[in-house]
């Protein structure tokens, strides 16, 4: 890995992190009555995150398994249309 | 999509700008998925069985989407070139 890649990696993961931040405060987090997190409210934004990153890697499995398809459906489209026997 | 020139620098600014295409299509994805799938209720940090099941038909959905469009889309934009090639024959006869 060079050295642009993993500033790149560490770009996207703070990306992530500010995301997920904005993501869980706005659904967690309604009541301005006292400046300290509430156990609840605490409670709801880890669950929130803990929920997103399963979501996330939920995702991520189906995703690389519709790529899988369609790269071998390619592989054999091209073998086809290469060599017509 | 043909590529016309393939000299090996722009092939690999084409290959770059895919995979920036596909990690932000990703992105866009897993949020929509999450945003139309996940309830804002967290009471507990594990997928439920409906939320799993509903995160797998999205993503299935998206990427059917993204398909379709993606070749709409192209079919789009191959029949404006070949309408461009019939005005430049037809002003060639004339």
């Amino acid at each position: 890995m060079t050295e642009a890649d993993q500033i790149k990696t560490f770009k996207d993961f703070l990306v992530q992190y500010n995301k997920l931040s904005e993501l869980c405060f706005n659904d967690c987090i309604h009541d301005f009555t006292s400046r300290n997190l509430r156990p609840s409210e605490d409670k709801c934004t880890v669950n929130c995150m803990e929920k997103y990153l399963r979501t996330n890697q939920r995702v991520s499995q189906r995703f690389h398994e519709f790529q899988m398809v369609a790269n071998e459906n390619m592989l054999a489209l091209a073998q086809k249309s290469g060599n017509p026997s | 999509m043909a590529v016309p020139l393939l000299d090996p620098a722009k092939l690999q600014l084409v290959q770059e700008l895919e995979i920036e295409m596909m990690s932000d299509m990703y992105n866009r994805l897993v949020s929509a998925c999450h945003r139309k799938c996940i309830p804002v209720k967290y009471h507990e940090p594990e997928l439920g069985k409906g939320e799993s099941v509903c995160l797998d038909r999205c993503v299935a959905k998206y990427l059917d989407v993204h398909e379709r469009i993606g070749k709409k889309l192209s079919n789009m934009s191959q029949g404006e070139a070949e309408a461009d090639l019939t005005k430049i024959n037809l002003q060639d006869k004339k």
